[in-house]
């Protein structure tokens, strides 16, 4: 049995504003001292995904709408409210993307630090106190006795995501999910905090769920990657597979459109065009056909499920095993994913059937702007058609 | 996609006469801390830029790259004038503009413009997006009122907006539009420096891109000298032409992109270059990163010496020597145009620090290999 599965799962919004579609049937597993990594941009549901795992969504908006959290076999979405403050902290923790604000400024360390570990450990306050000390020695806190009694505000931000990081890991959880933890620190820190994160529970065997916008940061820190999109998980795999074999043009698309310290100077960047879906329509199609240069017909009225991108008779969920799965009707070949681009002859994609924002038809509600329009292009230096989308990316005259 | 056609603002673009469009010499930039409340003392100064020198040739791109409270982005408000530096010079196109003041500087101003960081907060909320973009033209009084409206026109379709989206107001665009409104209203008034103040680091990772092309086209498109100023040095190394590292108020190492990323000089380059994540696995396995203790110093009391060296990775090794503590290393040629302020910079090439994997041998699993 998996430490965590989360089965279909659909968390909405109900809001002023209509509803939001923040979490489609979202699935995976995780074992014991797993590291999985979710990736998306911004709005994708990967916050929402953890928030609605804990038992957090903000109140009243958020609700789950569907699907199953299981915890050691306990359903999380079902559980009472005692029974989730025992497992909040003691059994899965949050590291959160700004130490600053998760910290409350009025209380020193030592007070957070023992008020978590009394309210699930029964020890004294002075063992609590010794216990913080050590944690904060373990996250590099120079003198851990002195440094115990000042407020987050004396701390820099390296420091105080140290601190949640021995907060979090005060009563060894068995997971561990840690939202954004780096993106608020510069890059050297980073450095500093994504090692000891690793270090650390690789150390105790703790599950690991990273949430990150940063392809640089999974690739290094985990073992598995869900890649999301518009509230769905559109690709699983294995982390060494995802970035040798992306399969579907959203990952392909997020490997093209960041500049990369390992690629020779000068290397195009290919962006995705368009812009992220607005979560207040119901989906319907492929997210991301309005913005894919590989759609088809069929993408505009029906989302693609996540299958395996081989047939298998057992799709692995977890483990260094776990099957490589796609939502796509049209996967990018190898090449086309090296390419960026789809290199078939006359392939056009396809434009949706019926007319742009006509609410009536059977076509997503779709912003006339939010479409990128391809047209095909002759390209003097390859055999082939390339397709290109409006505006135009740059050609290779567009470098110096 | 045409050239603007309607020649407002097009006026004089000096000729290339092989100067440096821009120089800088020992620019400092510092901002008084004061105690009391009736009668303010000044107890002190905190030192964001402490004496940085740079050039900027016509047409080129200067990355200006460091982490936050380095000073960066006080030196691009300093540079085009937005303060009032308090040492050194700058020199913008053969004139020298650091105490320019009223209608010579906004006719400088003309000359130079920014592009900030959050589109967010740049863009006047009750303007709309063609009253944003006309205002520079309103303001240095270029073209008549027909003549302004079909250049914001033309500025639209320049950037990639639909021209008949003018009427709408900021909050009616996502973010990657609306930097778009922002690089169009720098380039309204024809400029030749924009100051590009870490201008995709409030974007969503897919849009990023967009944004870099469109400034790497208007570069070829118009002849634009642009200095970028970003904490990430992957997208600094994609854009720039040559890099400029600073740290607490100074500039550490000048360098061509290639070269600073091929052979990094100063210690805290090569640490600042072994911290950026690769996106792939294989190269982050076997990657050995620098992991320097602690953070950023104050810069209201930086370390005396140089201020690297309370961090410094290769200090340590070499026996803690003394000059590191009391002399600050100017920043000096190594190589031709290759400059680092470090007294053992000749120590660092050859470490194993800096002679990175990655750049030997790629990884064979990369995705990011292109038909020709």
């Amino acid at each position: 049995m998996p430490l965590l599965s989360v089965q279909d799962l659909v968390v909405r919004f109900r809001t002023h504003d209509g509803t939001v579609y923040a979490v489609n049937g979202v699935s995976f597993d995780l074992d014991e001292g797993e590291t999985l990594g979710l990736v998306g941009e911004s709005g994708c549901g990967k916050s929402v995904t953890n928030l609605a795992i804990m038992r957090l969504l903000p109140r009243p908006a958020g609700h789950i709408e569907g699907g199953r959290v299981l915890f050691k076999g306990i359903d999380l979405t079902t559980a009472p409210e005692s029974e989730m403050r025992d497992i909040r902290g003691k059994e899965i923790a949050m590291i959160f993307q700004d130490p600053m604000t998760s910290l409350n400024p009025v209380l020193t360390i030592e007070e957070q630090m023992v008020e978590t570990i009394r309210a699930h450990r029964r020890v004294g306050p002075k063992e609590a106190r010794d216990r913080a000390i050590e944690l904060l020695g373990t996250v590099g806190i120079p003198r851990p006795e002195t440094r115990l009694r000042s407020y987050p505000h004396q701390f820099s931000g390296g420091m105080c995501q140290r601190v949640m990081i021995a907060m979090a890991l005060a009563l060894e959880p068995k997971l561990v999910i840690a939202d954004e933890p780096t993106t608020a620190l510069d890059v050297t820190i980073q450095a500093q905090v994504l090692e000891l994160l690793q270090r650390l529970t690789a150390e105790r065997g703790t599950a690991v769920i990273l949430i990150t916008h940063d392809l640089g940061v999974v690739a290094g820190m985990t073992r598995r990657i869900n890649v999301m999109y518009a509230g769905f998980v559109v690709e699983t795999a294995v982390t060494a597979d995802l970035f040798a074999r992306p399969r579907h043009p959203y990952t392909v698309g997020l490997l093209h459109s960041i500049p990369r310290l390992d690629t020779p100077e000068g290397e195009p960047l290919i962006p995705i065009e368009g812009t992220p879906p607005d979560l207040r329509r119901a989906p319907l199609g492929c997210p991301f056909a309005p913005r894919c240069a590989w759609r088809l017909p069929t993408c505009w009225t029906e989302n693609p499920a996540l299958a395996p991108i081989v047939p298998t008779d057992r799709i692995e969920a977890t483990g260094p095993g776990a099957t490589h799965r796609v939502a796509c009707w049209n996967p990018p070949t190898p090449e086309e994913a090296a390419a960026g681009w789809p290199l078939r002859e006359g392939f056009v994609p396809a434009r949706p059937p019926g007319p742009v924002s006509d609410g009536g038809a059977a076509v997503p509600l779709l912003a006339e702007e939010d479409l990128v329009v391809f047209t095909l292009e002759e390209e003097p230096t390859t055999a082939l058609p390339r397709v290109r989308g409006l505006p135009q990316p740059p050609g290779p005259e567009a470098r110096r | 996609m045409s050239a603007l056609a309607t020649g407002i603002g097009m006026g004089a673009r000096a000729a290339d006469d092989g100067r440096p469009l821009l120089e800088v010499e020992d620019l400092q930039m510092f901002f008084p801390i004061t105690e009391g409340i009736v009668i303010e003392r000044h107890v002190g100064d905190v030192r964001a830029v402490d004496g940085i020198s740079l050039s900027i040739s016509r047409g080129e791109t200067l990355g200006l790259v460091g982490e936050s409270g380095c000073g960066k982005s006080t030196a691009g408000r300093a540079i085009i004038r937005l303060y009032r530096p308090t040492g050194g010079r700058i020199v913008f196109d053969g004139t020298d503009i650091t105490t320019l003041e009223g209608t010579a500087l906004r006719r400088m101003r003309r000359r130079m413009q920014m592009i900030f960081q959050d589109p967010y907060a740049s863009l006047n909320p009750r303007m709309t997006a063609e009253g944003i973009v006309g205002e520079p033209l309103d303001i240095h009084g270029i073209g008549t009122r027909t003549e302004r409206r079909e250049r914001v026109r033309e500025l639209f379709e320049v950037v990639g907006l639909d021209p008949d989206y003018g009427e709408r107001y900021p909050h009616e665009f996502s973010g990657g539009q609306r930097q778009r409104i922002g690089v169009a209203r720098a380039l309204a008034v024809n400029p030749d420096l924009i100051v590009a103040d870490e201008p995709i680091s409030a974007l969503d990772v897919s849009i990023q891109a967009q944004i870099i092309n469109l400034l790497e086209r208007l570069q070829a498109q118009f002849g634009l000298t642009y200095l970028f100023i970003a904490h990430d040095l992957s997208v600094v190394r994609h854009i720039s032409d040559r890099i400029a590292v600073m740290y607490l108020g100074r500039i550490v190492e000048v360098a061509p992109s290639r070269e600073l990323h091929a052979m990094p000089l100063h210690p805290y380059a090569v640490a600042l270059l072994s911290a950026v994540p690769i996106p792939d696995p294989a190269i982050e396995a076997r990657r050995r990163r620098v992991i320097l203790r602690g953070d950023v110093p104050n810069p209201a009391a930086p370390p005396p010496g140089c201020h690297f060296h309370t961090r410094c990775w290769l200090r340590e090794r070499l026996g803690n020597p003394k000059e590191c503590e009391t002399i600050s290393p100017p920043l000096t040629e190594f190589r031709p145009d290759h400059a680092v302020a470090c007294h053992f910079a000749d120590r660092v090439a050859g470490t194993p620090e800096a002679t990175r994997p990655e750049e030997a041998a790629r990884s064979s699993s990369s995705t990011r290999m292109r038909p020709r």
